[in-house]
Protein backbone atom coordinates (compact mmCIF):
# COMPACT_ATOMS: atom_id res chain seq x y z
CA UNK A 1 0.00 0.00 0.00
CA UNK A 2 0.97 3.71 -0.50
CA UNK A 3 -0.45 6.33 1.48
CA UNK A 4 -1.92 9.82 -0.57
CA UNK A 5 0.40 12.05 -1.60
CA UNK A 6 1.19 15.71 -1.29
CA UNK A 7 -2.05 17.36 -2.68
CA UNK A 8 -1.83 21.58 -1.99
CA UNK A 9 0.63 23.78 -2.52
CA UNK A 10 3.39 24.18 0.14
CA UNK A 11 4.71 27.69 1.35
CA UNK A 12 7.28 25.23 3.02
CA UNK A 13 9.76 22.46 2.40
CA UNK A 14 8.89 19.77 3.46
CA UNK A 15 11.25 17.50 1.26
CA UNK A 16 12.24 16.02 4.81
CA UNK A 17 8.99 15.03 5.85
CA UNK A 18 7.54 13.31 2.43
CA UNK A 19 10.68 11.07 2.44
CA UNK A 20 9.56 9.31 4.86
CA UNK A 21 5.89 9.80 4.29
CA UNK A 22 4.42 5.98 3.82
CA UNK A 23 7.25 4.19 4.20
CA UNK A 24 9.02 3.04 7.31
CA UNK A 25 13.11 2.97 6.57
CA UNK A 26 14.90 0.64 9.21
CA UNK A 27 18.45 -0.24 9.66
CA UNK A 28 17.77 -2.52 12.65
CA UNK A 29 15.94 -5.14 10.54
CA UNK A 30 12.61 -6.45 9.74
CA UNK A 31 10.43 -9.51 8.05
CA UNK A 32 10.52 -10.34 4.65
CA UNK A 33 7.68 -12.81 3.92
CA UNK A 34 8.61 -16.03 2.69
CA UNK A 35 12.55 -14.79 2.86
CA UNK A 36 14.12 -14.23 6.37
CA UNK A 37 13.69 -12.06 9.69
CA UNK A 38 16.43 -9.98 9.24
CA UNK A 39 18.35 -8.59 12.53
CA UNK A 40 21.14 -6.74 12.43
CA UNK A 41 22.52 -8.48 9.72
CA UNK A 42 22.04 -11.87 10.90
CA UNK A 43 18.71 -13.95 9.44
CA UNK A 44 16.78 -14.72 13.02
CA UNK A 45 15.72 -18.22 12.41
CA UNK A 46 19.40 -19.08 10.81
CA UNK A 47 21.78 -17.75 12.64
CA UNK A 48 20.32 -16.67 15.94
CA UNK A 49 17.73 -18.99 17.27
CA UNK A 50 19.39 -22.05 18.82
CA UNK A 51 23.27 -20.37 19.06
CA UNK A 52 23.04 -17.15 20.50
CA UNK A 53 21.61 -16.33 24.05
CA UNK A 54 18.52 -14.24 24.76
CA UNK A 55 20.98 -11.74 26.27
CA UNK A 56 23.33 -11.97 23.67
CA UNK A 57 20.58 -11.07 20.90
CA UNK A 58 18.91 -8.23 24.02
CA UNK A 59 22.19 -6.59 23.30
CA UNK A 60 22.61 -6.88 19.56
CA UNK A 61 18.75 -4.99 19.69
CA UNK A 62 19.40 -2.22 21.60
CA UNK A 63 23.00 -1.64 20.93
CA UNK A 64 23.46 -2.91 17.27
CA UNK A 65 26.59 -5.05 18.70
CA UNK A 66 26.78 -8.87 18.90
CA UNK A 67 28.60 -10.09 21.68
CA UNK A 68 30.52 -12.91 22.92
CA UNK A 69 28.79 -14.92 25.21
CA UNK A 70 30.16 -14.70 28.36
CA UNK A 71 29.48 -10.75 28.30
CA UNK A 72 25.67 -11.64 27.68
CA UNK A 73 26.28 -14.22 30.73
CA UNK A 74 27.50 -11.55 32.70
CA UNK A 75 24.61 -9.02 32.03
CA UNK A 76 21.76 -11.88 32.63
CA UNK A 77 23.63 -12.47 36.18
CA UNK A 78 22.85 -8.63 36.67
CA UNK A 79 18.70 -9.13 35.57
CA UNK A 80 19.21 -11.84 38.57
CA UNK A 81 20.99 -9.37 41.16
CA UNK A 82 18.36 -6.63 40.31
CA UNK A 83 14.74 -8.76 40.97
CA UNK A 84 14.49 -10.08 44.49
CA UNK A 85 10.91 -11.43 45.25
CA UNK A 86 10.25 -9.12 47.95
CA UNK A 87 7.08 -7.24 47.82
CA UNK A 88 8.47 -4.42 50.21
CA UNK A 89 10.60 -3.23 47.36
CA UNK A 90 8.54 -0.27 45.57
CA UNK A 91 8.58 -1.79 41.79
CA UNK A 92 7.56 -5.47 43.54
CA UNK A 93 4.74 -3.79 45.49
CA UNK A 94 3.93 -2.38 42.60
CA UNK A 95 3.07 -6.24 41.14
CA UNK A 96 1.81 -7.29 44.13
CA UNK A 97 -1.16 -4.96 43.79
CA UNK A 98 -1.56 -5.65 40.14
CA UNK A 99 -1.71 -9.76 41.20
CA UNK A 100 -4.28 -8.99 44.28
CA UNK A 101 -6.65 -6.33 41.61
CA UNK A 102 -6.24 -9.32 39.45
CA UNK A 103 -4.54 -7.53 36.43
CA UNK A 104 -2.87 -9.47 33.51
CA UNK A 105 0.29 -10.40 34.42
CA UNK A 106 1.49 -8.13 31.71
CA UNK A 107 0.07 -5.31 33.32
CA UNK A 108 1.33 -5.75 36.47
CA UNK A 109 5.18 -6.40 35.36
CA UNK A 110 5.10 -3.57 32.83
CA UNK A 111 3.66 -1.08 35.65
CA UNK A 112 6.80 -2.88 37.91
CA UNK A 113 9.25 -1.83 35.52
CA UNK A 114 7.65 1.56 34.88
CA UNK A 115 7.89 1.93 38.83
CA UNK A 116 11.82 1.08 38.64
CA UNK A 117 12.37 3.68 36.50
CA UNK A 118 13.23 6.20 39.01
CA UNK A 119 16.02 8.43 39.59
CA UNK A 120 16.30 6.33 43.28
CA UNK A 121 16.77 2.97 42.01
CA UNK A 122 16.34 0.72 39.04
CA UNK A 123 16.74 1.38 35.94
CA UNK A 124 17.09 4.64 35.77
CA UNK A 125 20.29 5.48 37.68
CA UNK A 126 22.49 3.40 35.73
CA UNK A 127 21.99 6.22 33.30
CA UNK A 128 23.17 8.72 35.59
CA UNK A 129 26.16 6.31 37.13
CA UNK A 130 27.60 5.86 33.72
CA UNK A 131 27.64 9.36 32.68
CA UNK A 132 28.99 9.68 36.08
CA UNK A 133 31.88 7.29 36.06
CA UNK A 134 32.70 8.21 31.72
CA UNK A 135 32.73 12.02 32.98
CA UNK A 136 34.94 11.42 36.03
CA UNK A 137 37.33 9.71 34.05
CA UNK A 138 37.45 12.04 31.49
CA UNK A 139 38.67 14.04 34.32
CA UNK A 140 40.86 11.77 35.46
CA UNK A 141 42.83 11.41 32.49
CA UNK A 142 42.96 15.11 32.57
CA UNK A 143 45.18 14.90 35.99
CA UNK A 144 42.52 15.76 38.36
CA UNK A 145 42.97 13.54 41.37
CA UNK A 146 39.72 11.67 42.96
CA UNK A 147 39.43 13.60 45.59
CA UNK A 148 39.08 16.83 43.69
CA UNK A 149 36.41 14.36 41.21
CA UNK A 150 34.29 13.62 44.49
CA UNK A 151 34.45 17.49 45.88
CA UNK A 152 32.79 18.12 42.57
CA UNK A 153 29.70 16.33 43.53
CA UNK A 154 29.52 17.80 47.23
CA UNK A 155 26.83 20.70 47.70
CA UNK A 156 28.83 21.87 50.73
CA UNK A 157 32.74 21.00 51.88
CA UNK A 158 32.30 17.79 54.76
CA UNK A 159 28.77 16.56 53.45
CA UNK A 160 28.41 13.49 51.86
CA UNK A 161 28.59 13.60 48.37
CA UNK A 162 25.90 12.79 45.99
CA UNK A 163 27.25 10.37 43.62
CA UNK A 164 25.10 8.22 41.51
CA UNK A 165 25.99 4.94 41.56
CA UNK A 166 27.18 5.08 45.66
CA UNK A 167 25.49 4.63 48.59
CA UNK A 168 22.10 3.26 48.21
CA UNK A 169 18.40 4.10 50.14
CA UNK A 170 17.71 1.63 52.83
CA UNK A 171 20.82 0.34 53.62
CA UNK A 172 24.70 0.30 53.67
CA UNK A 173 26.92 -1.49 51.76
CA UNK A 174 25.56 -3.73 48.87
CA UNK A 175 25.67 -7.44 48.59
CA UNK A 176 25.41 -7.31 45.34
CA UNK A 177 28.90 -6.18 44.50
CA UNK A 178 31.02 -8.68 45.94
CA UNK A 179 28.66 -11.47 44.45
CA UNK A 180 29.47 -9.63 40.48
CA UNK A 181 32.91 -9.17 41.01
CA UNK A 182 32.93 -12.63 41.55
CA UNK A 183 30.68 -13.43 38.46
CA UNK A 184 33.17 -11.17 36.87
CA UNK A 185 36.45 -12.69 37.70
CA UNK A 186 34.54 -16.26 36.76
CA UNK A 187 34.00 -15.35 33.61
CA UNK A 188 37.39 -14.30 33.16
CA UNK A 189 37.34 -10.03 33.70
CA UNK A 190 39.35 -8.28 34.75
CA UNK A 191 38.63 -3.95 35.57
CA UNK A 192 39.24 -1.57 32.57
CA UNK A 193 40.06 1.92 33.66
CA UNK A 194 36.24 2.98 34.56
CA UNK A 195 35.86 0.05 37.06
CA UNK A 196 39.74 0.91 38.37
CA UNK A 197 38.32 4.04 38.77
CA UNK A 198 35.07 3.32 40.77
CA UNK A 199 36.82 1.31 42.75
CA UNK A 200 39.33 4.21 43.96
CA UNK A 201 36.46 6.92 44.36
CA UNK A 202 34.87 3.58 46.17
CA UNK A 203 38.32 3.90 47.94
CA UNK A 204 38.05 7.56 49.29
CA UNK A 205 33.85 7.18 50.05
CA UNK A 206 34.83 4.47 52.35
CA UNK A 207 37.54 6.18 54.21
CA UNK A 208 35.95 9.62 54.30
CA UNK A 209 32.26 9.05 54.29
CA UNK A 210 31.84 5.10 54.99
CA UNK A 211 29.73 5.21 51.81
CA UNK A 212 30.40 2.10 49.78
CA UNK A 213 29.88 1.19 45.46
CA UNK A 214 26.70 0.39 44.69
CA UNK A 215 25.39 -2.00 42.37
CA UNK A 216 24.41 0.31 39.64
CA UNK A 217 28.34 1.96 40.24
CA UNK A 218 29.64 -1.06 39.66
CA UNK A 219 27.39 -1.79 36.26
CA UNK A 220 27.91 1.55 35.10
CA UNK A 221 31.88 1.20 35.25
CA UNK A 222 32.36 -2.27 33.94
CA UNK A 223 29.64 -1.45 31.11
CA UNK A 224 31.99 1.41 30.32
CA UNK A 225 34.69 -1.10 30.31
CA UNK A 226 33.42 -2.77 27.49
CA UNK A 227 32.60 0.52 25.58
CA UNK A 228 28.90 1.30 25.81
CA UNK A 229 27.66 4.31 26.45
CA UNK A 230 25.72 5.62 29.05
CA UNK A 231 22.36 5.84 27.09
CA UNK A 232 23.15 1.79 25.76
CA UNK A 233 23.57 1.10 29.37
CA UNK A 234 19.93 2.24 30.97
CA UNK A 235 18.65 0.53 27.39
CA UNK A 236 19.49 -2.74 28.04
CA UNK A 237 18.74 -2.62 31.55
CA UNK A 238 15.57 -0.98 30.78
CA UNK A 239 13.35 -4.46 31.84
CA UNK A 240 15.74 -5.41 34.81
CA UNK A 241 13.32 -5.48 37.41
CA UNK A 242 11.20 -7.78 35.90
CA UNK A 243 11.51 -11.37 37.53
CA UNK A 244 10.97 -9.45 40.83
CA UNK A 245 8.12 -8.01 40.39
CA UNK A 246 6.78 -11.01 38.48
CA UNK A 247 7.42 -12.97 41.47
CA UNK A 248 5.45 -10.82 44.01
CA UNK A 249 2.53 -10.82 41.24
CA UNK A 250 2.33 -14.37 41.17
CA UNK A 251 1.89 -14.72 45.20
CA UNK A 252 -0.45 -12.06 45.46
CA UNK A 253 -2.45 -13.66 42.19
CA UNK A 254 -2.59 -16.61 44.37
CA UNK A 255 -4.05 -15.07 47.34
CA UNK A 256 -7.49 -14.06 47.70
CA UNK A 257 -8.00 -10.54 45.75
CA UNK A 258 -7.71 -7.25 47.72
CA UNK A 259 -5.94 -9.46 50.45
CA UNK A 260 -2.53 -8.15 49.98
CA UNK A 261 -1.38 -6.07 52.66
CA UNK A 262 -5.10 -4.49 53.02
CA UNK A 263 -5.36 -0.86 55.17
CA UNK A 264 -7.79 0.38 56.86
CA UNK A 265 -9.32 3.68 57.24
CA UNK A 266 -6.95 4.58 60.05
CA UNK A 267 -3.78 2.83 58.66
CA UNK A 268 -4.47 6.29 56.33
CA UNK A 269 -3.25 9.66 58.41
CA UNK A 270 -5.11 12.42 57.19
CA UNK A 271 -3.76 15.90 57.73
CA UNK A 272 -5.84 17.91 55.67
CA UNK A 273 -8.31 20.37 56.23
CA UNK A 274 -11.35 19.28 58.47
CA UNK A 275 -14.68 18.76 57.28
CA UNK A 276 -16.62 21.96 56.38
CA UNK A 277 -20.01 22.32 54.04
CA UNK A 278 -19.58 22.38 50.48
CA UNK A 279 -20.53 26.05 48.84
CA UNK A 280 -23.01 26.57 46.44
CA UNK A 281 -21.58 27.52 42.81
CA UNK A 282 -21.12 31.33 42.41
CA UNK B 1 37.83 -9.46 41.38
CA UNK B 2 37.71 -12.45 43.84
CA UNK B 3 35.62 -13.32 46.62
CA UNK B 4 34.91 -11.28 49.07
CA UNK B 5 32.22 -10.65 52.26
CA UNK B 6 30.72 -7.24 52.40
CA UNK B 7 29.41 -5.43 55.53
CA UNK B 8 25.44 -4.41 54.66
CA UNK B 9 23.75 -2.89 57.57
CA UNK B 10 20.22 -1.10 57.66
CA UNK B 11 20.13 2.57 57.83
CA UNK B 12 18.92 4.21 60.61
CA UNK B 13 16.44 5.85 58.13
CA UNK B 14 12.97 6.28 60.11
CA UNK B 15 10.20 5.23 57.93
CA UNK B 16 6.50 6.58 58.52
CA UNK B 17 4.53 4.58 60.45
CA UNK B 18 1.09 5.55 58.33
CA UNK B 19 0.93 7.49 55.04
CA UNK B 20 0.09 11.16 55.38
CA UNK B 21 -2.61 12.86 52.87
CA UNK B 22 -4.24 15.66 52.95
CA UNK B 23 -6.07 15.04 49.50
CA UNK B 24 -8.72 12.68 51.10
CA UNK B 25 -10.15 11.33 54.23
CA UNK B 26 -12.17 8.29 54.88
CA UNK B 27 -14.38 8.18 57.78
CA UNK B 28 -14.30 4.22 58.86
CA UNK B 29 -17.62 2.15 58.97
CA UNK B 30 -18.75 1.50 62.77
CA UNK B 31 -18.69 -2.30 61.60
CA UNK B 32 -15.99 -2.59 59.68
CA UNK B 33 -12.56 -0.17 59.92
CA UNK B 34 -11.59 -1.62 55.93
CA UNK B 35 -14.61 0.26 54.63
CA UNK B 36 -14.99 3.67 54.59
CA UNK B 37 -18.43 5.33 55.40
CA UNK B 38 -17.96 8.93 54.69
CA UNK B 39 -14.55 10.60 51.69
CA UNK B 40 -14.20 13.79 51.90
CA UNK B 41 -11.86 15.64 49.69
CA UNK B 42 -9.98 18.39 51.13
CA UNK B 43 -12.59 19.00 53.53
CA UNK B 44 -15.91 18.60 51.00
CA UNK B 45 -18.00 15.61 51.89
CA UNK B 46 -17.91 13.66 48.02
CA UNK B 47 -21.75 13.42 47.95
CA UNK B 48 -22.09 17.19 48.80
CA UNK B 49 -19.53 18.12 46.12
CA UNK B 50 -21.68 15.52 43.62
CA UNK B 51 -24.65 17.21 44.12
CA UNK B 52 -23.50 20.75 44.31
CA UNK B 53 -20.70 20.82 41.86
CA UNK B 54 -19.03 20.50 38.94
CA UNK B 55 -16.56 17.70 37.83
CA UNK B 56 -14.26 20.75 36.78
CA UNK B 57 -14.63 21.86 39.90
CA UNK B 58 -13.81 18.86 42.08
CA UNK B 59 -10.97 18.08 39.57
CA UNK B 60 -9.12 21.15 40.28
CA UNK B 61 -10.11 21.20 43.89
CA UNK B 62 -8.42 17.31 44.27
CA UNK B 63 -5.45 18.91 43.03
CA UNK B 64 -5.18 22.39 44.34
CA UNK B 65 -6.59 21.89 47.82
CA UNK B 66 -9.80 24.85 47.18
CA UNK B 67 -12.15 24.82 45.00
CA UNK B 68 -11.83 27.45 41.57
CA UNK B 69 -13.53 30.65 41.30
CA UNK B 70 -16.05 30.58 38.10
CA UNK B 71 -13.29 31.87 35.79
CA UNK B 72 -10.57 29.23 36.64
CA UNK B 73 -13.07 26.33 36.05
CA UNK B 74 -13.87 27.64 32.45
CA UNK B 75 -10.08 28.34 31.81
CA UNK B 76 -9.78 24.00 32.68
CA UNK B 77 -12.75 23.14 30.65
CA UNK B 78 -11.67 25.31 27.84
CA UNK B 79 -8.35 23.50 28.00
CA UNK B 80 -9.77 20.43 28.33
CA UNK B 81 -11.75 20.48 25.37
CA UNK B 82 -8.97 21.68 23.49
CA UNK B 83 -6.95 18.84 24.28
CA UNK B 84 -9.53 16.12 24.43
CA UNK B 85 -8.31 14.60 21.18
CA UNK B 86 -4.78 14.75 20.19
CA UNK B 87 -6.27 13.12 16.48
CA UNK B 88 -5.74 10.22 15.15
CA UNK B 89 -2.54 10.92 13.30
CA UNK B 90 -0.70 11.54 16.80
CA UNK B 91 1.90 8.74 17.72
CA UNK B 92 -0.31 8.44 21.05
CA UNK B 93 -2.93 7.66 19.38
CA UNK B 94 -1.96 5.54 17.28
CA UNK B 95 -0.20 3.42 19.41
CA UNK B 96 -3.97 2.79 21.29
CA UNK B 97 -5.04 2.30 17.55
CA UNK B 98 -2.66 -0.17 17.27
CA UNK B 99 -3.57 -2.07 20.33
CA UNK B 100 -7.10 -1.72 19.18
CA UNK B 101 -6.62 -3.14 15.89
CA UNK B 102 -4.28 -5.71 17.61
CA UNK B 103 -7.02 -6.57 20.11
CA UNK B 104 -5.14 -5.72 22.98
CA UNK B 105 -6.50 -6.38 26.21
CA UNK B 106 -8.83 -3.07 26.02
CA UNK B 107 -7.73 -2.55 29.83
CA UNK B 108 -4.27 -2.01 27.99
CA UNK B 109 -5.17 1.04 25.55
CA UNK B 110 -4.95 3.58 27.52
CA UNK B 111 -1.98 2.79 29.73
CA UNK B 112 -0.34 2.23 26.47
CA UNK B 113 -0.96 5.36 24.74
CA UNK B 114 -0.90 7.54 27.57
CA UNK B 115 2.79 5.70 28.18
CA UNK B 116 3.70 7.00 24.28
CA UNK B 117 1.71 10.46 25.50
CA UNK B 118 4.81 10.93 28.62
CA UNK B 119 7.57 11.42 26.28
CA UNK B 120 9.72 14.64 26.36
CA UNK B 121 8.29 14.96 22.86
CA UNK B 122 5.01 16.46 22.58
CA UNK B 123 4.21 14.79 25.52
CA UNK B 124 4.03 14.70 29.25
CA UNK B 125 7.56 15.66 30.58
CA UNK B 126 8.22 18.24 27.90
CA UNK B 127 5.03 19.82 29.75
CA UNK B 128 6.52 19.54 32.80
CA UNK B 129 9.78 20.44 30.76
CA UNK B 130 7.69 24.17 29.45
CA UNK B 131 6.30 24.51 33.14
CA UNK B 132 9.91 25.05 34.27
CA UNK B 133 11.31 26.98 31.42
CA UNK B 134 8.22 29.22 31.85
CA UNK B 135 8.65 29.60 35.83
CA UNK B 136 12.30 30.50 35.48
CA UNK B 137 11.57 33.08 31.99
CA UNK B 138 8.75 34.91 32.87
CA UNK B 139 10.15 37.41 34.71
CA UNK B 140 11.89 37.84 31.51
CA UNK B 141 11.53 40.12 28.32
CA UNK B 142 9.95 37.15 25.84
CA UNK B 143 11.59 38.34 23.09
CA UNK B 144 15.26 38.84 24.35
CA UNK B 145 14.53 35.45 25.68
CA UNK B 146 13.55 34.33 22.35
CA UNK B 147 16.35 36.47 20.53
CA UNK B 148 18.84 34.60 22.86
CA UNK B 149 17.29 31.02 22.48
CA UNK B 150 16.77 31.32 18.76
CA UNK B 151 20.96 32.47 18.66
CA UNK B 152 22.26 29.08 19.85
CA UNK B 153 19.50 27.11 17.73
CA UNK B 154 20.96 24.03 16.29
CA UNK B 155 19.96 23.31 13.02
CA UNK B 156 19.38 19.37 12.82
CA UNK B 157 16.93 17.67 11.08
CA UNK B 158 13.68 17.31 11.41
CA UNK B 159 11.42 20.02 13.79
CA UNK B 160 12.97 22.29 16.14
CA UNK B 161 11.39 23.09 19.69
CA UNK B 162 13.77 26.76 20.74
CA UNK B 163 12.45 25.67 24.00
CA UNK B 164 10.24 23.37 25.31
CA UNK B 165 6.69 23.87 24.39
CA UNK B 166 7.20 25.90 21.71
CA UNK B 167 8.46 25.35 18.13
CA UNK B 168 7.46 23.73 14.70
CA UNK B 169 5.50 20.58 13.90
CA UNK B 170 6.19 18.83 10.41
CA UNK B 171 8.23 22.00 9.31
CA UNK B 172 5.59 24.80 10.17
CA UNK B 173 3.78 26.13 12.63
CA UNK B 174 0.25 24.21 14.08
CA UNK B 175 -2.17 25.82 13.45
CA UNK B 176 -4.89 24.83 15.83
CA UNK B 177 -2.09 25.47 19.20
CA UNK B 178 -2.32 28.97 17.84
CA UNK B 179 -5.83 28.95 17.62
CA UNK B 180 -6.60 27.38 21.38
CA UNK B 181 -4.10 30.02 22.80
CA UNK B 182 -5.67 33.16 21.36
CA UNK B 183 -9.12 31.39 22.54
CA UNK B 184 -7.93 31.28 26.14
CA UNK B 185 -6.21 34.31 26.05
CA UNK B 186 -9.20 36.13 25.84
CA UNK B 187 -10.66 34.30 28.81
CA UNK B 188 -11.20 36.33 32.07
CA UNK B 189 -8.50 33.65 34.09
CA UNK B 190 -5.75 34.26 31.48
CA UNK B 191 -2.82 35.22 33.45
CA UNK B 192 1.07 35.84 33.21
CA UNK B 193 2.16 32.80 32.03
CA UNK B 194 -0.20 32.73 28.87
CA UNK B 195 0.47 36.42 27.87
CA UNK B 196 4.31 35.83 27.82
CA UNK B 197 3.78 32.67 26.03
CA UNK B 198 2.08 34.33 23.42
CA UNK B 199 4.88 37.31 23.21
CA UNK B 200 7.21 34.29 23.11
CA UNK B 201 5.82 32.98 19.94
CA UNK B 202 5.25 36.54 18.19
CA UNK B 203 8.94 36.48 19.04
CA UNK B 204 9.38 33.40 17.02
CA UNK B 205 7.10 33.52 14.38
CA UNK B 206 9.85 34.76 11.45
CA UNK B 207 11.22 31.70 12.24
CA UNK B 208 8.54 29.08 11.75
CA UNK B 209 7.93 28.02 14.93
CA UNK B 210 5.12 28.80 17.58
CA UNK B 211 2.86 27.28 20.40
CA UNK B 212 2.70 23.48 20.76
CA UNK B 213 -0.28 21.86 22.14
CA UNK B 214 2.40 21.04 25.45
CA UNK B 215 3.38 24.80 25.96
CA UNK B 216 -0.69 26.14 25.23
CA UNK B 217 -1.08 23.66 28.21
CA UNK B 218 1.82 24.31 30.49
CA UNK B 219 1.49 27.79 30.78
CA UNK B 220 -2.70 27.00 31.69
CA UNK B 221 -0.83 25.52 34.11
CA UNK B 222 1.19 27.97 35.25
CA UNK B 223 -1.01 30.62 35.67
CA UNK B 224 -3.75 28.30 37.64
CA UNK B 225 -0.39 27.39 40.03
CA UNK B 226 -0.44 23.44 39.40
CA UNK B 227 3.31 22.41 40.19
CA UNK B 228 5.35 21.02 37.37
CA UNK B 229 5.17 17.48 37.84
CA UNK B 230 1.57 18.00 38.07
CA UNK B 231 1.32 19.04 34.59
CA UNK B 232 2.52 15.85 32.92
CA UNK B 233 0.22 13.72 34.23
CA UNK B 234 -3.18 16.38 33.83
CA UNK B 235 -1.68 16.94 30.43
CA UNK B 236 -2.15 12.98 29.74
CA UNK B 237 -5.25 12.57 32.15
CA UNK B 238 -6.84 15.51 29.44
CA UNK B 239 -5.75 14.24 26.29
CA UNK B 240 -6.84 10.64 26.95
CA UNK B 241 -10.77 10.46 26.18
CA UNK B 242 -9.37 10.90 22.52
CA UNK B 243 -6.72 8.23 22.88
CA UNK B 244 -9.11 5.91 24.24
CA UNK B 245 -11.75 6.74 21.92
CA UNK B 246 -9.37 5.91 18.87
CA UNK B 247 -8.12 2.69 20.06
CA UNK B 248 -11.81 1.43 21.07
CA UNK B 249 -13.04 2.10 17.23
CA UNK B 250 -10.27 -0.10 15.84
CA UNK B 251 -11.18 -2.58 19.04
CA UNK B 252 -14.44 -3.20 17.71
CA UNK B 253 -15.20 -6.76 17.05
CA UNK B 254 -16.28 -6.22 13.34
CA UNK B 255 -13.07 -4.50 12.66
CA UNK B 256 -10.08 -7.13 11.64
CA UNK B 257 -6.28 -6.61 12.02
CA UNK B 258 -6.42 -5.48 8.36
CA UNK B 259 -8.37 -2.04 9.44
CA UNK B 260 -5.20 -0.39 9.64
CA UNK B 261 -2.26 -0.09 7.01
CA UNK B 262 0.64 -3.03 7.44
CA UNK B 263 3.47 -2.03 4.48
CA UNK B 264 4.31 -4.33 1.92
CA UNK B 265 7.95 -4.92 1.44
CA UNK B 266 7.96 -1.82 -1.38
CA UNK B 267 7.65 0.44 1.73
CA UNK B 268 9.13 -0.91 4.45
CA UNK B 269 12.83 -0.75 3.44
CA UNK B 270 15.32 -2.39 5.19
CA UNK B 271 18.79 -1.34 4.75
CA UNK B 272 21.32 -3.44 2.96
CA UNK B 273 23.22 -4.03 6.23
CA UNK B 274 20.43 -4.68 8.11
CA UNK B 275 20.45 -8.39 5.61
CA UNK B 276 23.83 -9.02 5.61
CA UNK B 277 26.38 -7.99 7.87
CA UNK B 278 29.96 -7.75 6.79
CA UNK B 279 31.73 -10.74 8.76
Amino acid sequence: MSLPRKQKKETVDLTFWHKRHGVIYSRKGGWVVGEAVYNHGYSMMDELVGKASFFQVLILNVTGRMVERRLADWLENIFICLSWPDARIWCNQVGSLGGTMRTSPVAAVCSGVLAADSPMYGSAPLLAASQFIVDALLKKNKGMPVAEIVKLQQRRPGMPPNIVGYARPVASGDERVPAMKRVSSELGYTSGEHLTLAFEIEGFLLEKFNESMNIGGYIAGFLSDQEFNPQEIYRMCSMVVNSGVHACYVESMENPPESFFPLRCDDIDYQGVPSRPVPARG
Amino acid sequence: MGDEKIQVRRRDLKFATRTVTKIWEEVPSAHNPFLAERCRCHGYDLFGLIRTRSFIDVLYLLFRGELPSPEQAQMIESLMIGLINPGPRHPATRAAMNAGVGKTNSVHILPIALSVLGGAYLGGEEVEAAIRFIRQNQSREAALVAEELLATRNNGEGDCHIAPGFGSRFGGIDPVPQELAVLLCSLPACGKALRWGTDFVNALGREGMGWLASGVAACVFCDLGFQPQAGAGLFQLFCAPGLLAHGLELASPYKSIAAMPFLDEEHYVIAPEAKKRNR
